[in-house]
């Protein structure tokens, strides 16, 4: 780093310690690559003096599977399934993230049905993800919640229901493979909205419940409060987008700014919070839930007749195909803007993309670790690093 | 769009880019590269958006130079965050033994995005503080996503 932005940053990641006080005893402790609360493989270096953090050093990349790579080689039809393993909280709004690139590549159109189908499974996605954050953070906070066990047991409890309704739809209950190039593959079976209803109210009416586990109890206060502060300039600088940059003080969620699918019929609240520290994330995250059991209600109510597919059913891998052309698309997941660039012209006779390239949310949340982390505990390290709610799956790909 | 039109209109007077095509993003020289990313800065694109790098194999009795040694594309995005998100996409060429300029001093994120295209395409950028691998091993040979990659070596380690 130049000295230059270290100055305009505050924190300098790429600080040579070799000048550091010779008497502080500096000692280097490694956070990971297995450790319970590094909410998948990773690795931070944490260089001490005593317990405060004067360097974090992150290593990704223990999950990479080399995903861009295999996708040159698989067909347009083929990629689906192989997304659904990045973001593996969220699998919904991977497949809808690579197949709207797909769509703006080969220049396919979405019947309206399957437009709102997605963006109800996208905001169901929401529930189920950020009710297991919060589980996991739960966890992360540890002694200071009793363990924690309860809120990540009642949290479990909740998200199993959405994922029930999803078994309901796509026969899986994780990796659903339902979204395919033109719209989706599997339709709503009768009585579905019922059970939405049943188990958002379930979820609504416990929402309470969590905030007294977690915001409202003064331990999860006096251990997130001023805690891993970010300021926007440096959220944006990095590249950070969804609840942590809204929890920031950056009005920014594309649901509302740039809209895709059914998002343009339907009134988003964007949340947002100013402090910046893992308290207020906390905030967002809570209050996006309780926005989303809205969201999702209302979709699911509105949601049009008609076809779920459009143009001719997929019989064929190599059915799609682009000669040339290049497409960037990006969508609001739950945790911020995943973007997919993607370049046709590709093997098996155009039928794969030439390149493809993942802009991952999580990646980006992770580069602020080295700023958050100095000046901080190691306990304050578990917290930061739960507060980003990154999946390695996605940031490694 | 008026985000959009007045990007298209940057590029046109600043940029003397003739060559807009609803397909493919704008293509500048490598050299305005970052001069482009410093000017959109300045105009509210403070929002790190991607960097995308492809390796594109020589082609055979190509007319254009770059084609015919074989080259990197790299594609850069910088977002508006105010109303209408536009993100600006723009492209640069250059060959396979060029440096490209990094956004490090204007976009901290840019750090792990250069040293992710690095690691796996293989495209270099200059003055970057830290240009070591982000994914793979250290010792890793070869750059998995260039296009002279073996995909199917028979000794470890397997790829």
């Amino acid at each position: 780093m130049t000295l230059a932005s270290a100055a305009r940053l505050g924190v300098d990641p790429h600080r040579d310690l070799t000048d550091y006080d010779p008497e502080a005893d500096l000692m280097v402790l490694n956070m990971g690559p297995q450790h319970p609360s590094t909410h998948g493989v990773f690795r931070v270096k944490l260089y001490l003096d005593g317990e405060t953090i004067v360097r974090a050093v992150p290593y990704v990349g223990y999950l990479h599977r080399g995903v861009e790579k295999l996708l040159e080689e698989l067909t347009f039809v083929q990629a689906t399934p192989i997304v659904d393993k990045n973001d593996y909280v969220s699998p919904m709004t991977n497949e809808q993230a690579i197949n709207m690139a797909f769509e703006a590549l080969l220049e396919v159109e979405v019947p309206r049905r399957a437009r709102y189908m997605r963006t109800l499974f996208a905001e169901m996605s929401r529930i189920s993800s950020h009710l297991l954050w919060l589980a996991t953070f739960g966890i992360d906070m540890g002694g200071a919640l009793g363990g924690g066990t309860t809120l990540f047991l009642h949290c479990f409890r909740e998200r199993e229901s959405i994922l029930d309704l999803f078994e309901l739809v796509t026969g899986a209950r994780f990796h659903y493979n339902t979204h395919t190039i033109g719209g989706n593959r599997h339709d709503i079976p009768a009585g579905w909205a019922k059970r939405v209803h049943q188990a958002l109210d379930l979820i609504a009416s416990r929402v309470d419940e969590y905030l007294d586990l977690s915001t409202k109890n003064a331990i999860f206060v006096a251990r997130t409060r001023g805690v891993g502060t970010l300021p926007a300039k440096l959220a944006l600088e990095l590249g950070i987008t969804g609840p942590i940059l809204r929890a920031s003080g950056v009005d920014h969620d594309l649901r509302r700014d740039a809209p895709f699918h059914a998002y343009d019929e339907i009134d988003v609240k964007v949340q947002t919070e100013q402090a910046g520290d893992c308290l207020a994330r906390a905030h967002v995250r809570i209050r996006e839930l309780s926005e989303s059991i809205r969201l999702s209600k209302l979709l699911v109510d509105g949601l049009p007749e008609g076809p779920i597919c459009g143009g001719r059913p997929i019989k064929n891998p190599t059915q799609f195909k682009a000669k040339d052309g290049q497409a960037y698309v990006a969508l609001e997941t739950p945790r911020g803007e995943l973007g997919t660039y993607v370049i046709g012209g590709g093997g098996n006779k155009g039928a794969s993309p030439y390149r493809l390239k993942i802009r991952p949310p999580s990646l980006h949340a992770l580069a602020a670790m080295p700023y958050l982390l100095v000046g901080g505990t190691i306990s304050d390290a578990v917290v930061i690093l739960g507060s980003l709610d990154p999946i390695m799956g996605e940031a490694d790909r | 769009m008026l985000k959009a039109e007045a990007y298209r209109a940057l590029l046109e007077s600043d940029f003397g880019v003739q060559e807009f095509s609803d397909k493919t993003p704008p293509c500048i020289e490598a050299s305005e590269h970052h001069r482009l990313a410093a000017t959109l800065k300045e105009r509210g694109y403070t929002l790190y958006g991607f960097v995308a790098a492809t390796h594109m194999p020589a082609v055979k009795g190509a007319a254009d130079a770059l084609e015919l040694a074989g080259h990197y594309e790299v594609a850069t995005g910088l977002r508006c965050p105010t109303e209408g998100s536009h993100i600006a996409i723009w492209r640069v060429r250059l060959g396979l033994d060029e440096e490209l300029r990094t956004l490090v001093d204007l976009f901290v994120g840019a750090d792990w995005q250069e040293r992710e295209q690095y690691d796996l395409v293989g495209v270099r950028f200059a003055d970057h503080p830290d240009l070591r691998r982000l994914m793979l091993p250290e010792d890793w040979e070869g750059h998995p996503l260039h296009r002279d990659y073996p995909i199917d070596t028979p000794h470890p380690p397997w790829r």
